[in-house]
């Protein structure tokens, strides 16, 4: 089970790697959404398998007995929620990119890496 | 000394606003800093007089052998006089050659002066190398600034940058040297040097160091072949010029050298390369001296070859060389300053600096025309004036010392030419009749003579009655360069000796020159001089080539597209995984294998499906849909694997994603054209592969590496015990790593601000509405009520059972996801009542005082207390963990709805 998870998880971020290759910018952004997804898998892979209680202290007791990996879940809920506000960030960038160039290429979006562009130049030059 | 740098580096700050409310006497009341730190400083002449160094000292950063030492001696006292005297001048001075300026212009002139005034103490005050050497970089950038004051001005902002350049890169040198110095001797400081220069020189350092050192000279003093900066500098406006490239800051290279020659003179080359640098730095700059067409240009190049023989004096050896050094440097820095002040006036008075165009100005200059008199008189060493005397030492020292004739021919030629220089720089402008009239737009103000002619006086009166100086200054300064003291007598009548002779021969040439300086002056202006422009195309050249890979290589790397960005980081990755693996040569370690269970298997495998699907998929909706696919299973094997707060976040997001991802579907063109060639897909394809098969391999090793987890056992252990919590994975984020959470929040604080500003400036007209089915828009209201209720469910008990602020956060914007989805976004945001960016910023403020108590309380920031009711009552137990977790509840919250409604919106449009 253990290592059909790992499979998933590659095959997943393959994927997204492959998204993310891609030229349109929508499809740049599901791609990172997917390896964010794809990475949480893995992490949770990575933390201790061996349980599938959840890590709950039972009523009455003070420690916590048999259960799966606390910290590998910490770790995820964050990241899930940040890898979340990520692509809600980058989807934000890409509406607007849109609206203002009407271009989803990401070809088009080198406007700050052309130097000869007036608009960037240092205005005193003389 | 710390307390006067402390107050020059206030005063630098403060003072010159005087000079936006102030006109005309601005000057008078910027000179009162220095002239008062010149006073405090002659305080410390009882001290410097015994021949006793003043040390004083703050440990900075001592793991770095950084501290803010300062040493007082002899010769660094000289230095402080000369800034602070000649400095308190140059403001005077600046006041009134500034008034064409601006107010504002002219309190930032006065700031850069006294803040390089500043520097230039810390330079010479500064005892730990590393201390030296910022202080030193600061009169670098000081000057740059000065010289491109006139920042509109294409040759300045060039002469500018030029000096930055040369001057800067020495110092490079200079902290490569201090650096090798403090390996060799484990030791920063530069009154240490001379001490050590036995096992400097030994070590294999030893010629670099030296090297590094001369470098760093050679550029700040304009030495050859470093020199062509100084003349470009005239640039500057002409109190900067007084003081900075001629009477102070070209001196540090001098004061530099005079701290290094025990170092230097332990090699068998350090003086012969010394005296060679400064004979061809003195023909060189004797040659464009006669050359120069511009009055300031004259005594720019003059400089550069009273610079060379002051190097020349450091090269030479034996107690008279170091008399002459500190007599010559004190001579030059008072008539120069007092000629480039008079330069100043003339230019400042017609507007033309081209000394054959001018003439006849002595009568309309009268003050000026006898300070400019009395300086040249000092320069060409006509006795009784201070010149006189520092030249008769500069020749006792040549005759004196061990070197063949060459120097001593070439040093008579110089003086020759400055004998000239001094001539034709005061007969020309002041004396001799103009080729046309010369008109006069300002005449002289008492701050414009004032200044050149007390430094005239002072070269006067000093050889007249050169007792003080000598004893305070003078004497102190040659034995603290020459490392015991030596008898100096400064008088004007020696007798008749062989110096007296060659003084004589010296007037009589310089005589000459000045006499036939008309065709001598055509004769090399005719001649073309390829050393000079050379140098300086070269350096122009090299810069331009410099500039020019730099953009190529940053084209070749920063190509800007992002696709091949990835590309490389990609396969990067995956090449450096290969490769250590390669390299560790370790076997794969393999988990112990466990049984398949098919339902779970399906699930995740539907997982995978949903990938391939999104790869496949040219629709642009369909691809988000597979996506969510993904993440829906994912949340499940979450849930079947003991991580319901995981999964329960992750059925969340996903939702939230798919009512905020049609609101940019709608917005964009669905149909996904393809953008990569074929042979491009199937190459990324294969990079994708590589790079799943790579995170495959890697993944099966760490699974099948055990499980040591001391972290999560001890969490485990400790969470109801240190932190009251029964759901660990809360317990983590609140509490035990409560700060990194608190980091995390503030990064979706962020994220909703850059939101807010991309989508929430635009206004928008009134939307249609949309119809929605009545049975949605009907059910929408208790269903957002119910989602409201189970949020706040969740925060609440999030500690012990699964749930937080996370999710609490995530559920609540998924309420307001579906009642704007039913009724529209703008009932959504009448409903919220706050705007979404308001709630972001509570709850953060929220979580942030939620760590003041535990620190009230003594402990860390974020350290989370308890309340527990006692046995029997029935009232919850409350910690500061429920504001903690609000807080967090709230950033989501409002960052959710921050991005939903103006995406909505935006996807509406």
């Amino acid at each position: 089970m253990t290592i059909l998870y790992a499979f998933c998880a590659a095959a997943i971020m393959g994927a997204a790697l492959y998204m993310i290759l891609s030229r349109n910018l929508v499809r740049i952004l599901l791609g990172l959404a997917l390896l964010s997804t794809g990475v949480n898998v893995m992490l949770f892979v990575a933390g201790d398998f061996g349980s599938r209680q959840p890590p709950l202290i039972r009523a009455g007791e003070k420690a916590l007995g048999e259960a799966a990996d606390p910290l590998a879940q910490a770790l995820i809920l964050t990241a899930i929620v940040i890898g979340f506000a990520l692509t809600v960030v980058l989807a934000t960038i890409v509406v607007t990119g849109w609206r203002s160039s009407g271009s989803l290429d990401a070809r088009d979006l080198d406007a700050a890496e052309q130097p000869d562009d007036p608009e960037i130049r240092e205005p005193h030059a003389d | 000394m710390f307390v006067l740098l402390l107050v020059a580096l206030l005063g630098s700050c403060i003072v010159p606003l005087s000079a936006r409310y102030v006109g005309k006497g601005a000057g008078f009341i910027v000179a009162l800093l220095p002239f008062g730190l010149a006073a405090a400083f002659v305080a410390y002449a009882p001290v410097v007089e015994r021949g006793w160094v003043r040390g004083e000292g703050i440990a900075w950063a001592p793991s770095l052998g950084l501290d803010l030492t300062l040493r007082l001696d002899g010769f660094s006292f000289l230095f402080c006089l000369l800034i602070t005297g000649i400095g308190g001048l140059v403001a005077v001075y600046a006041g009134g050659y500034l008034t064409d300026k601006p107010r504002a212009e002219r309190s930032r002139f006065f700031t850069l002066i006294l803040l390089f005034m500043t520097a230039m103490l810390g330079t010479v005050l500064a005892d730990n190398m590393l201390l030296l050497i910022v202080f030193w970089e600061a009169t670098s950038i000081l000057s740059f600034l000065l010289i491109g004051f006139d920042s509109r001005s294409a040759r300045s902002r060039r002469a500018a940058i030029m000096a930055l350049q040369v001057t800067a890169g020495g110092g490079l040198a200079l902290v490569a040297a201090a650096a090798m110095i403090a390996q060799v001797t484990g030791n920063w400081s530069l009154a240490a040097v001379a001490g050590n220069a036995p096992q400097i020189v030994a070590s294999p350092y030893g010629v670099p160091i030296i090297l590094c050192v001369m470098i760093a000279a050679f550029t700040k003093s304009a030495q050859f072949p470093f020199h062509f900066w100084l003349p470009n500098a005239m640039q500057a406006p002409t109190p900067a010029s007084a003081f900075l490239h001629s009477a102070t800051m070209v001196k540090l290279g001098i004061y530099l050298l005079a701290r290094f020659e025990p170092v230097i003179a332990a090699t068998w080359w350090g003086r012969t390369t010394l005296i060679t640098v400064a004979c061809v730095t003195m023909a060189v700059a004797s040659v464009q001296a006669l050359r120069a067409e511009s009055f300031k240009s004259a005594l720019a190049y003059s400089t550069m070859a009273s610079l060379g023989i002051l190097v020349l004096l450091v090269g030479l050896d034996g107690p008279a060389a170091t008399v002459a050094m500190i007599g010559f440097l004190l001579a030059h820095a008072i008539y120069k300053a007092a000629l480039f002040f008079c330069a100043g006036s003339v230019l400042h008075a017609t507007g033309t600096g081209t000394l054959r165009s001018l003439g006849g100005l002595a009568r309309k200059l009268p003050m000026t025309a006898i300070a400019c008199t009395g300086a040249s008189l000092s320069m060409a060493g006509i006795p009784p004036f201070l010149g006189f005397i520092s030249k008769e030492f500069l020749f006792e020292a040549q005759l004196e010392s061990s070197w063949e004739l060459i120097p001593l021919a070439i040093a008579v030629l110089v003086n020759a030419v400055m004998v000239g220089v001094a001539g034709v720089v005061t007969l020309r402008p002041f004396f001799l009749k103009p080729v046309k009239p010369v008109k006069v737009e300002h005449p002289e103000s008492v701050s414009l003579f004032m200044p050149p002619l007390l430094l005239a006086l002072a070269g006067l009166t000093i050889s007249l009655d050169p007792d003080w100086i000598t004893r305070v200054a003078i004497r102190p300064a040659v034995a603290a360069v020459y490392g015991r003291a030596v008898p100096v007598d400064v008088s004007v009548w020696h007798g008749w000796t062989p110096m007296l002779g060659l003084s004589l021969i010296v007037v009589a040439i310089g005589a000459a020159i000045v006499r036939w300086w008309r065709s001598i002056h055509a004769f090399l202006r005719d001649a073309y001089l390829i050393e000079e422009i050379g140098l300086e195309r070269l350096w122009e050249t090299t810069v331009r080539g410099l500039l020019r890979v730099s953009a190529a290589v940053t084209g070749w790397v920063e190509h800007g597209d992002l696709r091949r960005y990835v590309v490389t980081t990609a396969v990067a990755l995956v090449a450096l995984v290969l490769w250590s693996l390669a390299v560790a040569g370790a076997a794969i370690r393999w988990p112990v294998v466990d049984a398949l269970r098919p339902a779970e298997a399906l699930v995740a495998l539907i997982g995978v499906g949903g990938a391939v699907a999104a790869v496949r998929a040219r629709n642009l909706l369909t691809t988000m849909v597979a996506v969510g696919i993904t993440g829906f299973a994912v949340a499940i094997t979450f849930m079947v694997n003991g991580a319901p707060d995981l999964a329960i976040t992750q059925f969340t997001v996903e939702a939230l994603l798919v009512v905020l991802l049609t609101a940019l579907l709608l917005a964009v063109p669905l149909d996904a054209a393809r953008s990569r060639r074929p042979r491009q897909r199937a190459g990324d394809a294969a990079i994708a592969t590589a790079f799943a098969a790579v995170m495959f391999v890697a993944m099966v090793d760490m699974t099948g590496a055990g499980h040591p987890t001391p972290a999560a056992d001890w969490f485990g252990r400790m969470s109801y015990v240190a932190g009251k919590g029964l759901n660990v994975v809360n317990v983590i984020l609140v509490d035990f790593r409560g700060f990194d959470t608190l980091g995390e929040t503030t990064v979706i604080a962020v994220a909703a601000l850059l939101g807010a500003s991309l989508l929430g400036a635009r206004k928008t007209e009134p939307q249609p509405r949309r119809a929605v089915h009545y049975s949605f828009a009907a059910a929408s209201g208790p269903l957002f009520w119910l989602l409201i209720v189970a949020s706040v469910l969740i925060l609440w008990r999030g500690h012990d059972q699964p749930g937080g602020g996370f999710v609490g956060g995530l559920v609540a914007a998924l309420a307001f996801a579906v009642f704007a989805l039913a009724r529209g976004v703008r009932s959504a945001e009448t409903r919220l009542r706050a705007r979404p960016t308001t709630l972001v910023a509570i709850g953060l403020l929220l979580a942030v005082l939620s760590g003041l108590p535990g620190m009230i309380a003594g402990g860390p920031f974020l350290s989370q207390l308890w309340w527990e009711p006692p046995a029997g009552v029935p009232l919850p137990k409350l910690g500061t963990t429920i504001a903690f977790d609000l807080g967090v509840f709230l950033v989501v919250l409002g960052a959710v709805l921050t991005f939903l409604f103006g995406l909505r919106r935006e996807g509406a449009r």
